[in-house]
């Protein structure tokens, strides 16, 4: 049978014997390949490092050396050739541990110029396969890359600039505005903000996903990230009429987190509970550990989410709908505390109940310093 | 009457200098533009501003320090106050950088959009010292 499909490469066959050399040859130079052949084991890696086959067969037994070490050398050295070893029937362990050591496939002796062909065919698409998709991996990664670059400059610049001018316009006419037009003023000003929160959430998002999000973990107390956050949103509560406070326990054992993420990650939660708790309502936050884990929960006496909500919440762009429409945030806030508490190996959990509140947890290793 | 104090606004972004501009005349100071680190740095020397506003990316991300550390060795900028404005955090695909130890220092940092009043504030109260 002529292989028509496969593309002609180079192929280096390792074996003592001189007539499998010889049938190998044959066979494979038929397909238009080129062949290169040796019956000596530290020969062979010469010639692989040289020739830079494409593929090549290694026999597993051989009296100079073992075809094993060969496997093993050339699949870490050459990370692109593919390896196919030559074996009798009654080694088929040893074939399967050197596909353990990195070879693709093997070919059990004796075989027929077509049962090479074959395997030489399917060595050839895998590698061809492998090579086309670590090429679009890295092209993936580095277009995400430029996205991120593009958005930050060409997506926030516009942004900034379009507040900066709103806020201009207040302060050179606001004696001119009737009050109508100062209401639209106000509520331009209020969406872009809203506009501008979730290119940051966004990009927070995409930062965390191809690993660019800084992430300098460093042993730490949760205390002081949440009276920092404490401290962040304590105008907003008495905006809305809110009490906010936290119980803290006092030497509260230390976890390791990175601090601007998690100090996020309290803003994010406490934010949302100002957003779904009437004026008069109460927001905590308490602190808990054991051996294991230090919590965290923040509890609110606001609208609460119906259970069967309960697990999309962390969805991207997943909003609870409530009767005032008003509440809006950018979709992504809670998408992004997930993924913040994962990448800190710790978890958040939801309890609800509509009407009465709703508790977050988060649950975090906790620092055995040694 | 008191002369006005003179502001040079240093950024490349027009529409923002404009905006910027506006608050700060209204504000009453002199204001003075310039629309990249360059003819900053050229303006300085020929307005001698009691202070001065710089972005801190212009035509290279970092480009704003530059500006800040030719004021800073020159005559006319050695002596007042600098502020410096950002629009990024220094998290986003900058994190590599690392400033270098003779990093020019600045009397303030503001972040974009500014809000008027806070602006006019701080100006107040570094002309003031």
């Amino acid at each position: 049978m002529e292989d028509r499909d496969s593309v002609p490469a180079r192929i280096l066959i390792i074996d003592d014997e001189a007539s499998i050399l010889d049938g190998c040859r044959q066979s494979l130079e038929k397909s238009g390949h080129t062949v290169i052949t040796t019956s000596e084991g530290p020969e062979g890696i010469r010639l692989a490092r040289e020739k830079r086959p494409e593929l090549a067969f290694v026999d597993l037994k051989m009296p100079s050396c073992s075809g094993m070490d060969i496997i093993e050398l050339l699949s870490r050295d050459l990370p692109d050739i593919v390896l196919i070893v030559i074996t009798g029937y009654a080694s088929i362990v040893s074939a399967v541990e050197a596909m353990k050591k990195g070879a693709y496939d093997y070919l059990p002796k004796p075989f027929t110029p077509d049962q090479i062909r074959a395997v030489t065919k399917r060595g050839l698409e895998h590698r061809s396969l492998k090579i086309e998709a670590d090429r679009l991996r890295e092209e993936k990664e580095r277009m995400e890359k430029n996205f991120i670059t593009f958005v930050s400059h060409e997506m926030r610049s516009p942004l900034v600039t379009i507040q900066q001018y709103i806020e201009t316009l207040k302060v050179i006419a606001s004696d001119c505005f009737t009050d109508e037009s100062k209401e639209i003023i106000d509520r331009c000003e209020k969406r872009l903000q809203n506009l501008h929160e979730l290119v940051e959430h966004w990009l927070d998002l995409a930062r965390i996903e191809n690993g660019t999000f800084s992430e300098a973990k460093v042993p730490l107390s949760l205390s002081s990230i949440i009276e920092r956050s404490i401290e962040e949103l304590t105008p907003l509560c008495l905006k809305r009429e809110l009490t906010l406070e936290a119980h803290l326990k006092n030497s509260l054992p230390k976890i390791m987190g990175d601090q601007e993420s998690l100090l996020r990650v309290f803003t994010n939660i406490i934010g949302n509970a100002t957003k779904y708790t009437p004026a008069g309502g109460k927001i905590c936050v308490d602190t808990e550990y054991d051996d294991f884990y230090i919590y965290a929960s923040i509890t609110d006496t606001g609208t609460g989410i119906p259970q069967d909500k309960i697990p999309f919440i962390f969805e991207p762009f997943f909003r609870v709908k409530g009767k005032d429409e008003r509440q809006k945030g950018s979709g992504l806030g809670l998408t992004f505390v997930k993924k913040i508490m994962d990448a800190h190996d710790g978890k958040i959990e939801v309890c609800s109940q509509v009407g009465v509140g709703t508790t977050f947890t988060l649950k975090f290793p906790r620092l055995y310093e040694l | 009457m008191e002369s006005k104090k003179k502001v040079l606004l240093i950024d490349d972004d027009k529409d923002f200098l404009m905006a910027t501009k506006l608050i700060l005349e209204k504000g009453g100071y002199e204001v003075f533009l310039a629309e990249d680190g360059k003819s900053g740095v050229e303006m300085s020397k020929s307005v001698s501003p009691d202070i001065a506003i710089i972005d801190m990316m212009m035509e290279t991300w970092s480009e704003g320090f530059n500006v800040v550390s030719k004021l800073r060795t020159s005559d006319s900028g050695k002596q007042i106050p600098l502020i410096m404005l950002s629009a990024v955090d220094l998290q986003g695909p900058y994190q590599s950088f690392e400033p270098p130890d003779d990093l020019p220092s600045v009397d303030l940092v503001l972040h974009k959009p500014i809000k008027a009043d806070e602006l006019l504030n701080h100006l107040g109260r570094l002309l003031r010292m």
